[in-house]
């Protein structure tokens, strides 16, 4: 199966280093203190934040630090197939490496005593959706006003007819090459979140996580331009502009 | 969600019950709605609905399966909501569960009729292929992903857009095969069967507070309910379905009032309904010319081979076949495509 043909072009016409098309938008679960929903190609995803509130449950809370919690949930029509099961692992595995990184950019050591609660639904699933995810998660926070050292962004990249291919969608990731999950905090240069599947040798393994790490730094820029944007339109709207 | 104090419980009671809600809505006035169509591709048949601030996605899947042995001649239709936690912190976990089933159960009533099939909105009929053999299997999914009350209404308004968007693929079947063995079907791709939707009802829900009813309650006007009557009416004016939830106990001429004002109101949310579902489906197939207009050689080329290649992998809704492709070109046309198809 021929997932890069000899022109370099892949099987929806992108070229290896070419990420799919970012939609962005703040603002749409009008009820949460934060919403966003970030698209990556076909794949899209609704974040919503509530938050920081009171603990709901005082045997998890921490005196020092805020409690974030996650929960990452799929639509019933999010995939071909229409099959979901609601707390299956795939879904625990997620929210559990969502919620990790996204405490990991968060001050918690502000907000003690409280709950920060991050919810991701998912609806349509094309490949990358953790980093769909992360990034959705990011501009949910950033709208709710939450504090945080930098901005968390994911991209992934992978390995595939001798070629290191960014943002793989769904047909690809299935291929059964490698897939390289990368998550970084871009100003500070931190990873916070790395995750592969299938095997690479090492200088590959290099190559592929460069490349992640540029699509991260180029979702970075977008993300800082849709809130620099939002931004302007509520300055706008209190006519501060 | 926060809970009102008391002065607040008053103004919206007092607001009321003097025909000024505190949004500025009359009693029997509705919220705006938006309707957006075709908002999953690889669904048959999908769309959005926002009133005020609820704001749910309905989806209808068709697949091959096999008619039930006491209804042979029909096809088999199933109704599941989910309610999201983007919506309320508190669904988080199995803690929507309840609330997603009792939405499902209302909807499945109101739409499929009573057990033995009459009734329904949908003619099941039109969904067999072959008798007592093979059959169309929808699955309507609905997701709440923002919930300011009203949530039945905007789910089933939701349901009757996307089944009017939903086309499902003609299917040939070929070779006559012995009784035990399934016969061969011939999917097309080409060729698609519209849903007749022009019986399938809406439920308009009253929510009576103090001693006057409103319609499309928003969260805060649903704290302060006595009791909610949920009639589904259709095109003709026949009742199809009927709940009655909340503690309080209602006058039984109170609640054929509410019945026949349910029915005037039907009349007029079903005509806007109807032309936001048209203008939706228009807006929807521009977007489509545009692409096909702007495409060049190359984007041909290109959206062939990939329908070659992703034909054999997954099913391509030719209906959307266009939007995908539009993708390919990245840049301006997807932004322009999004902007359009926004409402």
């Amino acid at each position: 199966m021929e997932y890069v043909n000899p022109e370099g072009l892949r099987l929806d016409g992108r070229r290896f280093s070419e990420m799919r098309q970012i939609v962005a938008e703040i603002g749409v679960v009008s009820k949460a203190d934060g919403s966003a929903l970030f698209e990556m190609g076909n794949t899209k995803v609704i974040a919503a934040v509530y938050g920081p509130r009171e603990i709901q449950n005082k045997s998890q809370q921490k005196i020092d630090r805020a409690l974030v919690l996650c929960e990452y949930s799929m639509a019933h029509f999010s995939t071909g197939d229409r099959r979901r099961q609601k707390n299956d692992r795939r879904s625990t595995e997620l929210s559990l490496v969502i919620r990790q990184t996204m405490e990991a950019c968060i001050l918690t050591e502000l907000m003690p005593h409280s709950q920060i609660d991050i919810f991701l639904q998912v609806l349509q699933a094309d490949g990358g959706t953790r980093s769909a995810c992360i990034n959705a998660a990011t501009l949910a926070l950033a709208d709710a006003g939450i504090p945080m050292r930098d901005l968390a962004v994911s991209c992934s990249a992978g390995y595939l007819n001798s070629t290191p291919l960014l943002d793989l969608n769904y047909v690809e990731d299935s291929a059964g090459g490698a897939d390289v999950t990368v998550g970084i905090l871009p100003k500070l240069d931190k990873v916070t979140l790395l995750q592969m599947d299938a095997k690479l040798p090492m200088e590959t393994f290099e190559t592929v996580f460069a490349l992640a790490s540029e699509g991260c730094k180029a979702i970075a820029e977008r993300i800082r331009e849709v809130l620099l944007e939002n931004t302007k339109q509520l300055e706008y709207r209190r006519g501060a502009a | 969600m926060v809970g009102l104090s008391v002065g607040e419980q008053h103004f919206l009671k007092g607001g009321i019950a003097q025909d000024l809600r505190a949004d500025g809505r009359k009693r029997l006035t509705y919220r705006p709605i938006y309707v957006e169509t075709g908002v999953i591709p690889q669904a048959n048949g999908s769309a959005r609905v926002k009133i005020g601030g609820t704001d749910v996605i309905a989806s209808v899947k068709a697949e091959i399966g096999r008619p039930s042995s006491l209804q042979p001649d029909k096809g088999k239709v199933a109704v599941f909501i989910d309610c999201s936690p983007t919506a309320e912190p508190t669904f988080g976990g199995r803690g929507g569960e309840e609330l997603s089933s009792e939405l499902a159960l209302a909807l499945q009533k109101c739409l499929l009729g009573g057990k033995s099939g009459a009734g329904a909105g949908i003619d099941l009929s039109s969904l067999l292929i072959k008798e007592g053999r093979v059959c169309w299997d929808l699955y309507i999914d609905g997701l709440v992903i923002s919930s300011d009350g009203n949530l039945l209404d905007a789910l089933s308004a939701a349901i009757k857009a996307a089944l009017t968007n939903t086309a499902i693929p003609k299917v040939q079947v070929s070779a006559e095969m012995a009784d035990d063995e399934q016969p061969e079907i011939d999917i097309s791709d080409e060729e698609y069967q519209q849903f007749d939707t022009s019986s399938v009802p809406v439920i308009i829900t009253l929510t009576k507070v103090g001693a006057h009813y409103i319609v499309d309650a928003t969260a805060e006007e649903e704290s302060q309910m006595s009791s909610a009557v949920s009639i589904s009416v259709n095109r003709v004016g026949h009742i199809c379905g009927l709940t009655k939830r909340g503690g309080s106990g209602l006058d039984p001429s109170v609640i054929l009032d509410m019945i026949s004002v349910a029915k005037h109101l039907s009349e007029s949310l079903m005509n806007k309904l109807d032309s936001e579902i048209s203008a939706a489906e228009a807006c929807e197939d521009e977007d489509l010319l545009k692409c096909k207009r702007a495409g060049t050689l190359l984007t041909r080329l290109i959206s062939f081979l990939y329908s070659i290649v992703s034909g054999s992998l997954f099913k391509v809704k030719k209906h959307n076949k266009l939007h995908e492709d539009c993708d390919i070109l990245g840049g301006e046309m997807r932004i322009e495509v999004m902007r359009s198809a926004k409402i």
